[in-house]
């Protein structure tokens, strides 16, 4: 009996929770509460969910991710909300060149054309729009991403409280993002030889704002005299 | 066994478009890609090739010097070189090695790349052929192409403009029966003398049992007619790359200045990056040749300290070099040679790494438009306007020019949106007038605004005050 367990605990695949400083390569996200949450940032293989509303810089959030590494690959965008805009990927830091959009009808050609861009060894990060992924999916999508060395970054409606209990995905990282307060607050619903962490807050820039304007009137505000007083 | 005979009909034509309009992009000559162009064969006094304006004019296939010149006296004439145009074959067959293993050429305007050992690896006909044909619209190039048993029933094929994928045989068999006697390659004695007895169809042809044809005509005839029933395989020489790089261009015009002919070498220096990414090496010598129509031709090799490969290493070097070369006379052509290769230190691995990429990439892009359709998938483009609905663009246009702005948002609507929700705006105004050319003109107000669930849309305030949500930001 004690045999067998100590047998079962060589297993290379039980994985415990003191085993906290793991050698597999890491993704930093430059945001240090969040690389922290994530010992180091996000695996460099694998399939990740990202549940979001569309617009609140879940893209930009990825950004050193998706163009630091593995330079020579392609960054595949399937199926994107919307037309994807050049001086914005070229804001971002992606060669056009290097970015492929595929356009799909249904949901099951958008997963085969993922699970085809994983496969190929040709893409570093694959960027899904899927609203309601089955385990199975996700499962093949994730062997798939983690067989050739690439990322593929799943982004999906958010999900309510009651229904994300009941559906955890076998993928590496399952992130939710919302914005509160003019934060961007993430939880960690699950990942990969780690704990589920709850609201970290960022303050995340993606878009550029009224802030030099504000600055410059608060600073220059003309006090007492004016140059063309009138009495 | 399956061949596709590819029958690029107007390679002279098809280079010279290219580097013209290459040229005119980077800004610096004011040719227009629309003006007649035709090539001219010196030895037959015929037009062979001619593009989209010289057919407006009235010009055809066939047309002497003269009648050419009376129709279109601004008619810009590109003489025939044979030896020219087997070079710009082998440059496509080059291109064309990393994709298909079994490639021959044939004369100076064919080639035929062996389909059935392909299929298993590229996973079915569709897929092969799509990524083929990118890669022959990314030479752009314009060809014929037809499949069949042997080179010689897909070369008939492709004279006859098939231009269709077959890879059964009954489809094959259907076509070529269709085909005319002319387009074989029977001599001509044959022909006429087929004709005579009222043959003009390869139907007709094939129909004949051979032993009765065999009294008649000699052992060439019959070995050929054999090939096109795809009864005998003649032997082919396949094609091999060549174990050294050799490069020539001939410049659309002819150049003076050491400067103007940078933008040429670096589309050289671009293929033999390739070559030497290929084969994993790199190169520390190369020798650039420059052609006169008179004067000796002026070499001279550029040398690196450091074996490299990179096109911006091998320009600046050369850049330098040509700097204060003094042309005797304008250069009509350019060669570009590299013979002695080094080897990749085993410590690069990182260049290793990445070798396959560019195939795979073609590869995936060729299943994907296989399976998906052809407008599936697209590479974003930047385009010269300043306009959100025109900024990006799936075909790369001629114009080098790209309009960079830091509101552009990540996606835009197809159609701007009625704006429906409660929005706080963070940043503009930025007004835009649109461009007159299109047609109706409008002037915009826009800003970036937030929802109060913090989504970031660039909203616009027309001249009616009406407003719109035309992007958002990810």
């Amino acid at each position: 009996m004690n045999d067998s367990l100590s047998e079962l605990n060589n297993h290379p695949h039980i994985w415990r929770a003191r085993e906290q400083g793991h050698n597999e390569t890491k993704f930093s996200f430059d945001f240090t509460p969040l690389d922290n949450a994530l010992n180091g940032g996000v695996a460099s293989t694998g399939l990740v969910r990202v549940s979001s509303l569309v617009g609140i810089g879940e893209l930009s959030l990825f950004k050193r991710v998706l163009c630091q590494q593995r330079t020579h690959k392609m960054v595949v965008f399937i199926n994107p909300p919307g037309l994807l805009q050049t001086p914005w990927l070229e804001n971002l830091g992606l060669k056009s060149t290097q970015v492929l959009v595929v356009n799909t009808t249904s949901s099951q050609e958008s997963l085969w054309a993922a699970e085809q861009c994983l496969k190929s060894t040709a893409c570093h990060c694959v960027i899904l729009w899927h609203s309601a992924i089955s385990a199975k999916a996700a499962r093949r999508l994730q062997v798939a991403a983690t067989h050739n060395d690439a990322l593929c970054l799943l982004y999906s409606t958010p999900i309510d409280k009651w229904c994300n209990e009941a559906q955890s995905l076998p993928i590496v990282l399952d992130l939710a993002l919302q914005i509160q307060q003019h934060h961007l607050s993430i939880k960690v619903h699950k990942q990969r030889h780690g704990w589920p962490v709850d609201n970290i807050t960022l303050s995340h820039k993606w878009t550029p704002d009224n802030h030099a304007i504000k600055w410059a009137m608060q600073r220059n505000k003309l006090t007492g005299h004016t140059l063309h007083s009138v009495s | 066994m399956l061949w596709t005979y590819i029958y690029c009909y107007q390679l002279t034509l098809d280079n010279h478009q290219q580097n013209s309009t290459d040229e005119h992009s980077s800004g610096k000559a004011d040719t227009d890609t629309t003006y007649p162009v035709c090539v001219y064969c010196g030895n037959t006094n015929r037009i062979i090739q001619l593009n989209h304006a010289a057919q407006k004019i009235g010009i055809e296939v066939g047309h002497g010097l003269a009648q050419a010149a009376a129709l279109c006296p601004y008619i810009h004439i590109i003489p025939f070189n044979k030896d020219n145009e087997t070079q710009l074959l082998k440059q496509l067959a080059h291109r064309l090695y990393p994709l298909a293993s079994d490639i021959v050429l044939d004369s100076h305007n064919g080639l035929a790349i062996r389909l059935d050992n392909l299929v298993q690896y590229y996973g079915g006909h569709n897929a092969l052929w799509k990524t083929l044909a990118r890669e022959l619209s990314l030479a752009k190039v314009h060809y014929h192409f037809a499949n069949a048993w042997t080179i010689e029933a897909a070369k008939v094929l492709a004279f006859h403009q098939t231009n269709a994928y077959f890879h059964s045989h009954e489809q094959i068999k259907q076509a070529l029966a269709k085909c005319s006697l002319s387009l074989t390659a029977l001599s001509d004695k044959v022909k006429t003398s087929l004709k005579r007895v009222g043959i003009t169809r390869i139907k007709q042809l094939l129909d004949m049992p051979v032993h009765e044809l065999g009294k008649r005509f000699d052992n060439n005839t019959i070995t050929y007619l054999t090939t096109l029933r795809g009864e005998v395989f003649p032997k082919a020489t396949l094609f091999r790359p060549s174990s050294y790089f050799n490069n020539a261009m001939a410049l659309p015009f002819d150049i003076e200045n050491t400067q103007h002919l940078v933008p040429f070498i670096k589309q050289q220096l671009e293929q033999l990056a390739h070559y030497l990414r290929a084969r994993n090496l790199h190169t520390s010598s190369i020798h650039v040749a420059f052609h006169f129509r008179e004067a000796p031709i002026m070499c001279f090799p550029v040398c690196s300290a450091l074996p490299q490969s990179s096109i911006e290493s091998w320009l600046s070097l050369l850049t330098l070099k040509i700097e204060p070369i003094v042309l005797p006379e304008p250069v009509i052509s350019v060669t570009l040679k590299c013979n002695e290769f080094d080897d990749m230190d085993s410590e690069s691995s990182d260049f290793f790494h990445n070798r396959f990429n560019e195939i795979a990439q073609k590869q995936l892009i060729g299943r994907l438009n296989a399976k998906l359709g052809d407008n599936s998938t697209y590479q974003p483009q930047a385009a010269d306007s300043h306009q959100f609905e025109f900024m990006t663009v799936a075909e790369r246009n001629t114009a080098h020019y790209s309009y960079a702005s830091d509101i552009t948002p990540t996606f835009t609507f197809e159609t701007p949106k009625p704006l429906t929700q409660q929005t706080q705006i963070c940043f503009g105004p930025v007004r835009l007038s649109n461009e007159w050319w299109r047609g109706s003109s409008y002037k915009r107000d826009y800003f970036i605004a937030q929802t109060s669930h913090g989504v970031r849309m660039l909203i616009f305030k027309d001249e009616s005050s009406q407003w719109w949500a035309q992007g958002i930001y990810c």
